[in-house]
């Protein structure tokens, strides 16, 4: 069974992670995968290790990871795959996978357009055919 | 003329702002604003007042600033306020208006969903440095300075 882990920055406004809970709501609803979770960084729990061990005790047998980032760095290229590393010595029996960062997709720059757009006057929104 | 800055954090690793390069090139091919760049908060150049320089300088008089964040928090509460406030004094006739964060988007999960189904074994994960490389501007912070990954340092 596929797990799908979102991992997450954190903060310590507790009101920042509001939308992206929002998000990761409309990803459980989609139903693509039967086992959603979120794990966080820092500041927030669960903790990503704490999040693996909820996917696990749920029955997965493979857990697929995605960064909540909007930059690749440190986190995204070292910190995160070190911690899957880690669980995947703690679960030999699972496998793991990851996933490229949220700010590679191409929705992002979709999503930039319509940022503009509506903060544009009408006719540049207009122009802008979207 | 309008001009659009996509206001982002920056970093220290060569190359991370590839993607960020990526989304305006996508807003340019719109045909959105004569203009479109990129100011960064810090550590990665151009920094945000050298960005609206050069758009002042190119003819803009209505600068749009985006953020490049998933939340407006401090950088965007606190950090943008204060740089939109110098540039103003620096240049009383231009306009600045700031639009949303990205924040909440239903692509958002769709994203999530693609990133997910096209995820690939940890390994791979690691290829991603060697990008970072092709990137290199012998920054002496970057994560990759020194070590046998950094093209500027690494060869010896």
């Amino acid at each position: 069974m596929q797990a799908l882990l979102v991992m997450v920055h954190g903060s310590p406004r507790p009101d920042a992670n509001r939308e992206m809970f929002r998000v990761v709501d409309l990803v459980k609803q989609r139903g693509v995968f039967p086992i959603v979770e979120v794990g966080f960084m820092e500041c927030n729990t669960p903790d990503i290790p704490g999040a693996i061990d909820a996917c696990v005790a749920q029955g997965a047998s493979e857990v697929i990871a995605v960064p909540y980032f909007l930059h690749t760095g440190t986190h995204v290229m070292e910190d995160l795959p070190a911690l899957l590393e880690e669980a995947r010595a703690r679960y030999p029996r699972v496998q793991f996978r990851m996933g490229t960062f949220l700010g590679c997709s191409t929705a992002i720059a979709d999503i930039l357009v319509d940022r503009v757009t509506a903060a544009l006057p009408n006719g540049s929104a207009a122009q802008a055919g979207c | 003329m309008n001009a659009i800055i996509l206001f982002s954090h920056g970093s220290l690793l060569c190359g991370a702002e590839q993607a960020l390069q990526a989304h305006a090139e996508h807003l340019r091919r719109q045909g959105l604003a004569p203009l479109v760049r990129i100011g960064f908060l810090n550590y990665t150049e151009p920094l945000f007042p050298q960005t609206v320089a050069e758009c002042v300088a190119q003819g803009a008089t209505h600068i749009l600033v985006v953020p490049y964040f998933l939340v407006p928090g401090y950088f965007v509460r606190v950090d943008l306020p204060r740089l939109l406030d110098e540039a103003r004094a620096r240049f009383p006739s231009v306009t600045f208006t700031v639009t949303d964060a990205i924040g909440y988007d239903e692509r958002l999960a769709d994203a999530l969903i693609a990133s997910a189904q096209a995820a690939r074994p940890l390994e791979h994960e690691r290829d991603v440095w060697k990008q970072a490389a092709a990137f290199c501007r012998r920054n002496p912070e970057c994560p990759l300075f020194a070590t046998p990954r950094c093209p500027a340092t690494g060869s010896e």
